[in-house]
């Protein structure tokens, strides 16, 4: 297993629940989701910026 | 006849939150809320002040990961009176400074009586590697996580481990600037987000509690270090906070996996929580601040006091929050909304006429 701290871009949705699973979809493409925060909100253009920690059995692309 | 009012007190790690973002300087607000709940469910990051703690007899010690877990109806939380706790001594650290580390455990059982088991050194260095990211959040990777799932495994397994303390050596990175800072009271806590990820690796693998202390190299006496930061240079180690939170640390229980025992919590339980204003990009925050679950919805606090590196607000993902100013706004409104008041009409008390729907 290797950690991996890795950004993602992810469009703002109508509830937290939705947005929480649009997060950890996007995260789930690069590893297993471990720790991972919201730490900015584009208001003007909808989306938010995450900042993650996921785990993988093989290097992933950072 | 009320049922038990439970409020669930978050400051995230590695942001520099203003309260609760140094050497455990989040306690205060910790025991000021335990005065006015029945039980109060917070994390390591608010109660660990290295050599310092406070025993809160209704506090519930819940790593980050098993809350996020929590709040998300996955897993509940089973009080316990005590737990058996294993400790695991990452295999870089220094031969005195593993020393250090043992002393304090054993002192922690001969003074405090805790129950620890035989330790566990790890079968490879860790490699903790920090980061800050452009965000100013400080993140952490590990180099050999298997080596910690190892050492974890074998620990349950041979000694009957309850509740995990990791102790990693941490780089000492001396004279770096976000150190100077953080010991004057500024900035990010360099160690937080590295800590956060060993901890979130056991208890994500084995469901049971765990906790992490650092290990670090004494630093030379600073005569201008701040208050808050004062109490991870009180001794050796951080170990102590650490091993006495999870001594009575609550075990993680899924849906269906057991007995249900009457005194387990689940989200549903939760009646308010409390976050810094700016930090609501967590995952427990999401789950939480959601009005649609089926569950009933926690009165949510945001605390615009405590500011941080971050800017996410509820306003920015439609979580609907309570705004107040500190945290002693906070207690008061947890303690008008436990006896029934809307603890708005206590903020803003011009109250509009009621409008037909």
């Amino acid at each position: 297993m290797t950690t991996h701290f890795i950004t993602a871009e992810i469009d703002l949705q109508e509830s937290p629940l939705e947005m929480q699973q649009a997060i950890e979809a996007e995260l789930q493409k690069r590893g297993e989701p471990l720790r991972w925060a919201v730490t900015d909100v584009d208001v003007e253009a909808q989306t938010a910026q995450v900042e993650a920690i996921v785990t993988a059995a093989d290097p992933v692309e950072a | 006849m009320k049922r038990p009012y439970t409020a669930v007190l978050i400051i995230p790690t590695g942001i520099a939150a203003e309260i609760g973002g140094y050497a455990g300087d989040g306690l205060p607000v910790a025991r000021a809320i335990a005065q006015v709940v029945d039980c109060l469910i917070t994390h390591p990051n608010v109660l660990n002040g290295a050599q310092l703690y406070w025993n809160l007899p209704n506090a519930l010690y819940v790593e980050g990961y098993g809350l996020d877990q929590f709040a998300a109806g996955k897993w509940g939380l089973r009080p316990v009176h005590q737990n058996r706790v294993g400790l695991i001594l990452d295999q870089a650290i220094e031969p005195e400074l593993r020393l250090r580390q043992l002393q304090a455990a054993d002192a922690t059982r001969a003074t405090l009586g805790l129950n620890l088991t035989d330790y566990i050194i790890t079968d490879a260095p860790l490699g903790v590697e920090l980061k800050t990211a452009s965000s100013g959040a400080t993140w952490g990777t590990i180099q050999n996580p298997d080596s910690l799932l190892r050492a974890t495994e074998k620990l349950i397994s041979k000694t009957g481990a309850e509740a995990i303390a990791v102790v990693a050596r941490f780089p000492d990175d001396l004279g770096s600037e976000a150190l100077q800072n953080y010991r004057q009271g500024q900035g990010v806590d360099p160690l937080a987000g590295a800590e956060a990820v060993i901890s979130h690796l056991v208890v994500r693998t084995f469901k049971c509690p765990c906790a992490h202390a650092p290990a670090l190299s004494p630093l030379a006496l600073d005569p201008d270090l701040s208050p808050r930061s004062a109490a991870e240079e009180l001794g050796y180690t951080f170990l102590p906070c650490v091993l006495v939170g999870l001594s009575r640390a609550p075990q993680f229980v899924t849906q269906g996996s057991d007995l249900a025992h009457p005194e387990e919590l689940w989200a549903s339980s939760v009646d308010a929580v409390i976050l810094p204003a700016s930090a609501f990009g967590g995952s427990a925050a999401f789950n939480f601040g959601d009005q649609n679950q089926s569950r009933s919805s926690p009165l949510i606090i945001a605390v615009q006091q405590n500011q941080t590196t971050m800017n996410v607000t509820p306003e920015m993902l439609n979580i609907k929050a309570l705004s107040v100013g500190s945290y002693l706004e906070a207690v008061g409104a947890i303690a008008a909304h436990q006896s029934g008041i809307h603890p708005e009409l206590l903020l803003k008390p011009a109250i509009a006429p009621l409008r037909h729907l």
